[in-house]
């Protein structure tokens, strides 16, 4: 999973990347949120992402949504 | 006491970042580096919101992202420790983040006023 500076959001298969973490990535899923929160995909396939855009990359695999894990002390 | 000192110091620690996206991190900080790109391990992300949570295995994170970082109490202590075990002479050559700096005021001779004495130390 690689999240972009500007609030994009994409998944898939890391191919190669260079000193400046510029990335190649395969059969590449946006992810897209609309208003209301629901979520779509639009398939990118071959991609190169600017590593200067990127803020975020997290392997997929043992990602999970939970619930909140925090008691309500922790954000304040 | 500089902000990469303790966070080196915190490495292997747990810790909270906050993105400048609004998102929080919490994990254990695995490793950083001068540009303060980070790796953590046993994450939990927090939606900007605060509404949404993920728990991410490892997650890496560009530096220049990063709004704040909150690290536990305890390591202002640690780097304490290790300021008070290796005062700092630079003429020992410290750790690798000392040398670090070292080398780039040694290069900035010649160039602008002050620069020198900057780099040359005069502990």
């Amino acid at each position: 999973m690689v999240k972009f500076n500007g609030g994009r959001e994409i998944q898939g298969t890391l191919k190669g990347h260079d000193q400046l973490m510029n990335l190649v990535l395969d059969d590449v899923q946006e992810m897209l949120r609309d208003d209301e929160g629901n979520t779509s995909t639009r398939s990118l396939g071959l991609i190169v992402a600017r590593g200067t855009l990127l803020v975020l990359i997290s392997p997929l695999d043992g990602s999970e949504e939970i619930a909140n894990p925090f008691n309500n002390q922790e954000e304040d | 006491m500089l902000p990469l000192g303790l966070l080196n110091a915190a490495q292997g620690h747990p810790m909270l970042v906050e993105l400048k996206n609004g998102e929080t991190l919490n994990g254990h900080l695995i490793s950083c580096d001068t540009w303060m790109n980070l790796t953590l391990k046993e994450v939990v992300q927090t939606s900007p919101d605060g509404d949404k949570f993920f728990r991410l295995p490892e997650v890496y994170v560009r530096g220049n992202n990063i709004k704040y970082l909150r690290v536990p109490d305890e390591i202002i202590d640690l780097v304490k420790d290790q300021q008070q075990n290796q005062p700092s002479s630079r003429a020992r050559g410290g750790g690798a983040l000392r040398g670090d700096h070292g080398g780039r005021g040694d290069r900035g001779r010649g160039g602008v006023r002050g620069a020198r004495g900057r780099g040359r130390g005069r502990g």
